[in-house]
């Protein structure tokens, strides 16, 4: 039974991780990478924490090391942990293979990443970025929760454009950014609206969405002429640093400068006036690091919460299908009816109730179960942490049955062939069908067969040419 | 994977009795104090940079006292936050990841402070281990009841012994083994001198490893290779096997490692001789109720079958608790 074509295609968003990222990159671009020692940190904390150990193991080691050695260091039952870190490793260009004097293969690690690696570790080599000892201390200085607050505001503006709010504005820039991300469409003449895919993006926790944009972001740098290493460098410097503290933009190129005004658009970095000449990265630069492995089974990131800013964990969902936000944000509010009924509204929460039709308007709007289940997840109240599981099982998998309740039905587009004068006609044709694999149905006592659209010229040549002989 | 929200705590508790690292400067130059907290600190920096939820404290252990090198009072930042409470900014100056910078210098400093200002007070030189470990086991503790809800802890301490044991210590330190043990918490053992009895009975109950260093000088490599796995990796990777364990209780008048001695059926204290009452207590006859020795009896033939490789050789009436005593051997 071959696969069926899908009539109905849903757009299912994407979210790469690191590592997909950079397998994509070519081999000298990585290597250009691996020269600074916050992308090979970065690098390092996203394997598996075996390979991890493996690299850990091999950074002091300055001769290649026999792969016999190397499958040694696992036991026989983690065979397969082994093999996995080797893919790993390998595909990342983090080690190479050499030949050692016995003839032997043996693995040595990227001496690029290995030396850079150490200076992350141990210290040594250049400063990451000019210490702001040459500026002296800020007159205005702002503390962590100012930063927090400014952080939120700047990337709900983006949300809230998303959604449709009137009164959320943003550059020109950031606009074609969301159309070229698939988020937003724009038809020409028409303010931008949101797309399927775009709705799937809003349900994703913060680092999820950070992540995803930046990746955008990277994809198109190359295209306005910017240099792709250098701001990969520089967005790992970011996510390194220390939350509160200031840096100085001594020494950064132009690039560099016009992605800073970028980054100060989207909250990751508050600026006070555009020349200024120190910046101070927020929690959400921060929290890019953490939102790297986008694991979305994962229950809340603490790196999410912020404190004294708008709560993001604020939901409570009930076993009787109710749900009370608490929140008076009108994007929450707005994303949380997505995809359930509002019944109530008073100044600090919201009920609604999850029921069939609301989740199943919210999939035909190509939302999928696990998304809703995610976000309900990410922003849970932490009342409802202290529970296992934290979103009752009653609910996720109730909104998981509505959604196959959709997939009874699969579609096949194809070509239908009837009315045969004879079964010997029929059963020709439709062994010649079934040779060529195109053949989807049949009924032989009424002599139907329904072929493939592909498989359709094929057949129909085969048949005139079986008329014309006979 | 571990997921993001577990995290891990390493303790590393020190051991810088004087004495000995003054005696160690002297055999062997090429590895000193100095040098063995560089070791420790790459440990520490390795440990820190595999994930942001992964924790470190760093404890030396001293004659009378020990000291948190890492995170200390001076400094509030535990999560990397600034909270700008320092008067300058710690100024790092090379490629360094910024909070592995902040950390070595924080724990160089203290380090330093701790060994000029620490005064001799008494005559014992042994280290005051057992009471490093229980300190370590009360910061456990703190952090676990200070996480947010949703969150877990997994912890362990890396205890790196220099000087010999302290027979002294013996009831102290089996406490903290059996507190460890039920908050299960690892204890590993680095040993750089002579073995040690209590750590290999802390390891081998709490399920950690024990290595003695054949070569001081490889401490960081040794660190990496054995230590540095945690929890997961440690079933995967093939590691140092254990080392058959020296299991001899000490006693609680002499505080002797002793094979054959006398056990109190109410405390379960053992003895090494009958004729040193510390309790009061009179030395009596035997007493007249003898279904209730032999109640005793039976009840202390079933608790020591829980205690490895011990036999009953004979018994005793005494009267330290009003109980029987029987003689054990190991």
């Amino acid at each position: 039974m071959e696969a069926p074509l899908l009539l109905f295609l849903r757009v299912q968003l994407q979210c790469k991780n690191l590592h997909e990222y950079l397998k994509e990159l070519s081999p000298e671009i990585l290597d250009k990478l691996y020269n600074h020692p916050a992308t090979c940190l970065a690098v390092y904390r996203e394997l598996p924490a075996l390979a991890k150990n493996y690299v850990m193991r091999m950074l002091f080691l300055d001769h290649p090391l026999p792969q016999a050695a190397l499958a040694l260091w696992v036991k026989k039952d983690s065979q397969k942990y082994h093999d996995e870190c080797v893919s790993v490793l390998t595909s990342l260009r983090l080690w190479h293979t050499q030949q050692l004097q016995g003839g032997l293969q043996g693995n040595i690690l990227n001496p690029i990443f290995k030396d850079n690696l150490r200076i992350a570790l141990l210290g040594g080599g250049k400063a990451w970025s000019d210490e702001g000892s040459s500026i002296g201390p800020d007159r205005h200085a702002r503390d962590v929760g100012s930063l927090d607050r400014y952080a939120m505001e700047r990337w709900e503006v983006i949300l809230h454009f998303m959604v449709g709010s009137p009164n959320a504005a943003v550059s020109q820039d950031l606009a074609q950014l969301l159309s070229q991300a698939g988020l937003m469409r724009s038809d020409p003449g028409e303010a931008p609206c949101i797309t399927s895919a775009g709705f799937q993006f809003l349900l994703l926790d913060t680092s999820s969405q950070l992540w995803y944009f930046t990746l955008q972001y990277l994809n198109t740098a190359q295209t306005r002429g910017m240099d792709l290493v250098e701001i990969l460098s520089f967005l790992f410097q970011l996510s390194f640093s220390t939350l509160g503290r200031d840096y100085s933009v001594e020494g950064m190129s132009e690039s560099l400068l016009t992605f800073l005004q970028h980054l100060r658009e989207f909250g990751l970095v508050f600026q006070r006036k555009r020349k200024s000449r120190r910046y101070y990265p927020t929690r959400l630069a921060i929290t890019l690091a953490a939102g790297i492995t986008s694991k979305p089974s994962s229950s809340s990131n603490p790196m999410d919460v912020a404190p004294g800013t708008v709560d993001t964990s604020f939901i409570v969902v009930e076993t009787n299908y109710r749900i009370y936000a608490y929140t008076s944000s009108e994007l929450q509010i707005a994303l949380v009816a997505l995809f359930s009924e509002m019944l109530y509204r008073f100044p600090n929460v919201v009920v609604g109730t999850v029921t069939r039709e609301s989740v199943q308007q919210a999939i035909a709007n190509g939302i999928t179960a696990q998304q809703i289940i995610h976000f309900l997840r990410t922003r849970a109240h932490p009342i409802m942490l202290k529970e296992t599981p934290v979103v009752p099982s009653t609910i996720t998998d109730q909104i998981r049955l509505w959604e196959l309740e959709r997939d009874r039905l699969q579609f096949t587009e194809g070509v239908l062939y009837n009315q045969f004068l004879s079964q010997a006609d029929f059963e020709v044709l439709r062994d010649r069908a079934q040779g060529l694999g195109c053949l989807v149905w049949q009924n032989v006592p009424h002599r139907v067969m329904v072929v493939t659209q592909q498989g359709h010229s094929e057949v129909k040549k085969f048949w005139k040419r079986q008329k014309s002989s006979t | 994977m571990a997921s993001e929200d577990e995290l891990n705590l390493l303790v590393i508790v020190m051991d810088v009795n004087p004495i000995w690292w003054g005696q160690q400067a002297q055999r062997e130059p090429e590895f000193t104090l100095s040098k063995c907290l560089d070791a420790v600190m790459v440990m520490g920096n390795s440990h820190m940079a595999m994930t942001t939820t992964n924790r470190l404290a760093v404890i030396s252990s001293h004659f009378q006292d020990s000291h948190f090198l890492y995170p200390c009072k001076n400094w509030t930042g535990g999560d990397g936050a600034w909270d700008g409470t320092m008067d300058e900014a710690p100024y790092c100056g090379d490629g360094k990841y910024e909070l592995l910078s902040v950390a070595n210098n924080v724990v160089a400093e203290e380090m330093k402070r701790v060994m000029s200002t620490t005064e001799m007070k008494g005559n014992s030189t042994d280290t005051l281990l057992a009471g490093s470990l229980a300190k370590a086991l009360c910061y456990i503790h703190r952090m676990t009841k200070e996480l947010e809800a949703g969150q877990e802890m997994k912890s362990r301490i890396l205890v790196i012994k220099t000087a010999e044991d302290c027979a002294r210590q013996y009831m102290n330190f089996m406490n903290v083994i059996f507190a460890a043990q039920k908050q299960n918490i690892l204890i590993d053992a680095c040993v750089l001198d002579s073995d040690s009895g209590l750590l290999q009975q802390a390891c081998d109950i709490t399920g950690g490893l024990y290595l003695k260093i054949p070569q001081k000088i490889a401490l960081a490599q040794y660190l990496l290779w054995v230590f540095l796995p945690d929890l997961e990796q440690r079933p995967q990777l093939v590691l140092p096997p254990p080392v058959h364990v020296d299991y001899r209780a000490a006693c609680f008048c002499h505080r002797n490692l002793i094979e054959i001695g006398y056990v109190c059926s109410v405390c379960l204290s053992s003895w090494g001789a009958l004729s040193d009452p510390v309790h009061t207590g009179e030395w009596g006859g035997p007493r007249a109720n003898l279904l209730h020795g032999l109640c005793l009896l039976t009840f202390i033939l079933l608790m020591l079958g829980f205690l490895p490789g011990v036999q009953l050789v004979e018994g005793v009436f005494d009267v330290h608790h009003d109980g029987l005593v029987v003689i054990l051997q190991t």
